[in-house]
């Protein structure tokens, strides 16, 4: 039999995570789905289960300068209807689930499964996040970049839970966030594009391109924003063409029952085309 | 003045459906009540070699084919599908067994303790292995083939489309006066009581079905609850218990019916003046692994061949082909859906290659009363195709917005599809295999109970039927009762599908209300009964296909705005314009709904609904994979009905359920060539789909 | 005995059962509460929904801890509501509701949405109910259904 636990506190969820193999489960909207069995009987869990998803203590949205914290058990239906939570963010709120999974799932679950596809990974690459890990001896704070791995797979060690997410935003002048899914709302992305840009006078201060759903991990490539800073917007137009072939071979996506590589790759080019070009747009 | 019928009253199953009071099969329990859990194959095609079964704890049990009385098939047109696999297996997901017994976590451990082995053989996916050909002919279509000045010649692809009803397939069985009674999800009670008899070996009064609230059917419930009725009641007969079988998601998803994928080859026949002389047509149809209702399907679609066209020279031959797949069956519209797809694509796509303006074409060609039909029946009655067209194409203001989506960076496109629906079964079915008979009863407080098999799946009978009842006797509609079919009190009205219900049973309703009303005595008990009479005028040759394939048409213009994002190729179905000719609509509201929910089944149908298999594994088999619309994606509908009164329905009422959704699909479709300024030949015209279409240089 | 308490249509519940069940089958299955459907398992069609403490979820993928400590309601407890008769009078009078499965779901979602936006524009209502599937109605008759309500019912969100 698994243990289920349903801790009260910060601290005691982390005990049982310093003494066991605990499955961490928040809002549930994906371990329900993937472990659900024959209507009526048990699960098929096969770890130990942690319920954090009432840890009260870790439901917060702060906001300090640039930096929006988000705690591990916040909703993403609250981040939708929050001041402090950026319009970008707020557009991927809106489209990533309808309301009564918004109300369950919460953005660490999201980060926490890792899925490629998932639309608040996506906008926490975006927004350079930084994942908040906690255990019983303290407190790690590790790059999004560093912490997803891989499709499922996390820098998290087995005794450690996300608390916080740090995401940092800016003033930009323009965002744009697509998903592209089966449908116009209620569906897994095939891809994803999620772009920010802040200029001043023609030119580039920040850029943050991010790609969902094309490869083992988001496409969020620094070395291109970096090259992108200080450009003017004229530069970017006419580098446009070198831009997107920087990008190409990141973009490895794959056939599945939802969609298939050769539409999930051009998609993710003509969306970041169409991002550099409404950025050029603004000579 | 009396009050006009077609005015809209509250359905009277509203409340207990808004209030969650309305009693589905899978809320019933029942003392004692078992579980069953199905064991299904997990090849294409073999033979079954060995199973192993643990060692059963009490009061489990397994439930096979050796476990039958009687017939171990599914009593339907054809004897080819057996309730439980015996030997050998056609396709994945066919039944095999039934672990039963009180623990669902104990029978769950069972079912994965189940070992089966297989001799595997080769299985058959493509469309060659043909086990049903049918062909009529109209005219002389050699010759105007032979004359023709042009021929013109294209191919048409539809996909399978899932009912997706929200409530999956179930039933319960008990053990009653010794034999079997099922309450179940059903579209019709007598299709599975008649089955169960087959398969049981039981006489009449030993097997009673009782319809319990259905959530949704679409034709998924018309046959395929045969089958499962059969397996419950082998089952309860063997233990002798109450067992409850209600399928999950995706195991509905997987082994229940869908709509037939189809391979549609056309030929046109064109003269001098650019006026269609025949028409030669093919349709191939996956049949899956069993025949089922295919043949019927087949045939259905078939007669669509020329819509609401009169072409003077036809020849239409089509094909079910069995495959190692998922049997196919009914779901509205019943295979005219992939014809009428293929017959306006098609002209519309003839007019483009001559030149011609395709709404003109197409009006040149529209059919008119007293006409021939493709099988050379007579269109008796009105059509108002060209006022129902006029209406339309004001109301969508479609001519200003053809025009200015010609500009190809708009990535926008307005599409019209005008289409008939034969109602009721084809040809003498209901005379020869239907027989529909019908019950009313005056009890001695005056009320009147309605007894027939016709079941709500939420397209309204109860509602519309106690109207025209009441309505006819001018007695309030609360004294007119009808309950959930039970085949113990309710005479065979017939299956409730084809469109049938209003136009056939209604029928047989209303004259039984008249002749109730000679006979009224008032406190006096009183049952009368009516049974089905084919009109003299009807005149069909089953074998040749030739003559009136339908007592009357119903009609329908869907007209459809669409944007294509040009970045992802997704369709926004904005809006559609619809208009039917339903004789008379018996409640508005009802016929209505009819309309939205039909057009937006033809919207999936068109753009997302995409299933496919790979080596006879469905790979969509879940509602986050296969695609329905959401209320985001559903598009604004505008509707309207005209009323062309029918003879010999009831207060003119002609068949409404199917309409809806037979013709939405190439509207849809057209409006989306508009929009990218390229062809559709298959649907669904998925993103997938486009890009390729619009990455195409040459078209 | 580590015990899981909530409030459900008002009543206090203290319930024994496993923490990982789902809550959809504790409703209906112990509670013989059959208002919540079953369409999916998976989150995706809204049969289920219900409100926890007043926000909508999907009950067949919400464990039964996540109930621990709150207020929930269903469709048996909300028709007994003021707004319920508004929404009922709504979905009768536009039709809303065919067969039916998705009808209790689509009342908890209407809830939700007017509770925080009174006097939704159809593409709000579009968006708030998303997470129901029709299959029978395209929508559009619910939609109107939610204008009335919240016209008729004014003053009740």
């Amino acid at each position: 039999m698994v243990d289920n636990v349903i801790p009260k506190s910060l601290d005691e969820a982390l005990e049982h995570l310093a003494k066991g193999d605990y499955q961490i489960i928040n809002g549930g909207t994906d371990l329900m789905v993937k472990n659900r069995a024959w209507s009526e009987t048990r699960l098929d869990f096969k770890k130990n289960m942690l319920y954090v998803r009432s840890l009260e203590a870790l439901d917060y949205i702060k906001r300090e300068n640039n930096v929006l914290r988000i705690g591990a058990t916040t909703s993403l239906e609250s981040l939708l209807y929050h001041e402090h939570v950026p319009s970008v963010m707020k557009e991927c709120l809106h489209l990533f689930a309808s309301p009564a999974i918004r109300n369950m799932a919460t953005l660490s679950g999201n980060i926490g499964n890792a899925s490629p596809a998932g639309d608040g990974l996506l906008i926490t690459y975006l927004l350079d996040g930084v994942i908040v890990l906690v255990n019983a001896e303290g407190v790690r704070k590790v790059r999004i970049n560093d912490y997803v791995k891989g499709p499922g797979t996390t820098d998290r060690r087995s005794d450690e839970m996300i608390k916080e997410i740090q995401l940092h935003d800016d003033a930009f002048d323009y965002t744009v966030f697509n998903k592209v899914g089966g449908r116009a709302s209620d569906s897994i992305s095939k891809t994803s594009f999620a772009g920010a840009v802040r200029h001043e006078k023609g030119i580039i201060k920040d850029i943050r391109i991010a790609i969902g759903a094309v490869a083992a991990t988001v496409i969020k490539d620094k070395s291109v924003e970096h090259m992108l800073r200080g450009q003017s917007i004229h530069q970017l137009k006419e580098k446009i063409p070198q831009i997107l072939e920087a990008y190409e071979p990141h973009i490895q996506p794959i056939d599945d029952q939802r969609s298939n590589r050769s539409y999930r790759k051009k998609v993710a080019m003509n969306l970041l085309e169409a991002f550099l070009r409404q950025i050029a747009s603004k000579e | 003045m009396k009050r006009d019928i077609s005015k809209s009253i509250d359905n009277v199953e509203g409340r207990e459906k808004i209030s969650g009071e309305a009693i589905y099969t899978s809320d019933i329990t029942m003392e004692g009540m078992l579980y069953a859990k199905t064991i299904r194959s997990t090849i294409a095609k073999g033979r079954i070699r060995h199973i192993s079964i643990p060692s059963m704890p009490k009061g489990y049990y397994t439930v096979d084919a050796a476990d039958i009385p009687a017939e171990n098939y599914v009593h339907m047109l054809h004897e080819d599908w057996p309730v439980f696999a015996e030997n050998s297996v056609n396709h994945i997901g066919e039944p095999i067994m039934l672990i039963v017994g009180p623990d669902k976590e104990v029978i769950k451990d069972i079912v994965g303790d189940v070992k089966i082995t297989y001799d595997e053989q080769t299985p058959v996916f493509d469309l060659s292995d043909s086990h049903k050909a049918l062909e009529f002919t109209k005219g002389n279509p050699k010759h105007a083939f032979k004359k023709a000045h042009k021929i013109i010649t294209y191919g048409y692809e539809t996909s399978y489309q899932e009912q997706t009803y929200i409530e999956p397939q179930g039933f319960i069985g008990y053990p009653e006066n010794d034999g079997v009674t099922l309450i179940g999800s059903i579209q019709c009670p007598y299709y599975v009581k008649n089955a169960v008899k087959t398969t049981m070996g039981m006489d009449d009064d030993k097997v009673r079905v009782i319809q319990a609230a259905v959530g949704g059917a679409f034709g998924g419930k018309e046959e395929y609850p045969s089958l499962i009725g059969c397996q419950l009641a082998v089952a309860v007969a063997k233990v002798g218990k109450p067992i409850k079988l209600v399928f999950e998601r995706e195991e509905d998803m997987e082994v229940t019916t869908k709509r037939h994928p189809a391979k549609i080859h056309m030929e046109a026949a064109v003269d001098e003046t650019g006026h269609i002389r025949g028409i030669r047509s093919h349709i191939g149809i996956d049949g899956g692994a069993y025949m089922g209702l295919s043949q019927v399907v087949l045939s259905r679609g078939m007669l669509a061949v020329t819509n609401a066209y009169t072409i003077d020279h036809v020849n239409c031959k089509g094909d079910v082909y069995l495959t190692n797949t998922v049997p196919n069956g009914a779901f509205r519209g019943f295979g005219a859906p992939q014809m009428i797809f293929a017959i306006e694509m098609f002209i519309n796509h003839i007019a483009e290659d001559l030149g011609e303006n395709p709404l003109e074409y197409k009006m040149r060609h529209m059919a008119a009363q007293g006409d021939l039909t493709a099988t050379g029946g007579v269109f008796r009655d009105p059509i108002l195709l060209n006022e129902m067209l006029e209406t339309i194409m004001e109301d969508s203001a479609y001519h200003e917005k053809h025009k200015a989506y010609q500009d190809p960076d708009v990535f926008k496109g307005i599409g019209m599809s005008w289409f008939l629906h034969g109602c009721g079964f084809t040809g003498s079915g209901e005379q020869e295999k239907i027989r529909a008979r019908i019950r009313l009863k005056k009890d001695d407080k005056d009320d009147v109970h309605i007894l027939i098999a016709a079941v709500d799946m939420g397209q309204g009978p109860k509602t519309t039927m106690r109207k025209l009842v009441a309505s006819l006797l001018e007695i309030p509609i609360e004294n007119v009762h009808f309950k959930n079919p039970d085949t113990r009190y309710v005479t065979d009205s017939g299956p409730t599908v084809a469109s049938r219900t209003m136009m056939v049973v209604g029928g047989l309703v209303a004259r039984a209300t008249r002749k109730l009303s000679e006979q009224w005595v008032s406190g006096q008990e009183l049952v009368v009964e009516e049974s089905y009479r084919q009109p003299d005028y009807v005149k069909w040759d089953q074998d040749t296909m030739t003559g009136d394939a339908y007592p009357a048409y119903s009609w329908g213009i869907n007209v459809t705005e669409v944007a294509v994002d040009p970045n992802t190729y997704e369709v926004k179905v904005k809006d559609m314009w619809n208009i039917y000719d339903v004789g008379k609509a018996i409640d508005e509201r009802v016929v209505l709904g009819q309309a939205d929910g039909g057009q937006a089944q033809a919207v999936g149908y068109a753009t997302l609904e995409k299933m496919e298999h790979n080596a006879g594994k469905l790979l969509q088999k879940n509602l986050t994979d296969y695609i329905i619309p959401t209320a985001a994606d559903t598009p604004r509908m505008h509707n309207k009905l005209i009323d062309n009164p029918y003879p010999l329905g009831p207060y003119g009422a002609k068949g409404a359920g199917e309409l809806t959704l037979v013709g939405g699909a190439p509207s849809v479709a057209l409006a989306i060539e508009q929009a990218i300024g390229r062809r559709i030949y298959k649907i669904p015209a998925t993103p997938e789909h486009l890009m390729e279409l619009m990455n195409h240089e040459d078209h | 005995m580590k015990t899981i308490d909530f409030i459900l249509n008002g009543k206090p519940i203290r319930s024994e059962l496993s923490a990982d069940r789902r809550f959809l089958d504790v409703l209906r299955k112990e509670l013989g509460l059959t208002g919540a459907k079953e369409g999916c398992g998976e989150g995706e069609c809204g049969a289920c929904s219900v409100l926890l403490d007043g926000k909508i979820v999907q009950s067949c993928i919400l464990p039964l801890a996540s109930v621990d400590g709150k207020t929930v309601m269903t469709i048996e407890g909300y028709k007994k509501t003021k707004k319920f008769k508004a929404i009922e009078t709504a979905f009768l009078k536009e039709g809303a509701s065919q067969c039916g499965i998705c009808t209790p779901g689509m009342v908890m979602a209407t809830e939700y949405l007017l509770k925080n936006n009174p006097a939704p524009s159809y593409d709000e209502i579009r968006h708030g109910l998303s997470g129901n599937l029709c299959r029978c109605t395209g929508y559009n008759m619910i939609f109107n259904a939610i204008r009335r309500a919240a016209k008729e019912g004014e003053g009740l969100w």
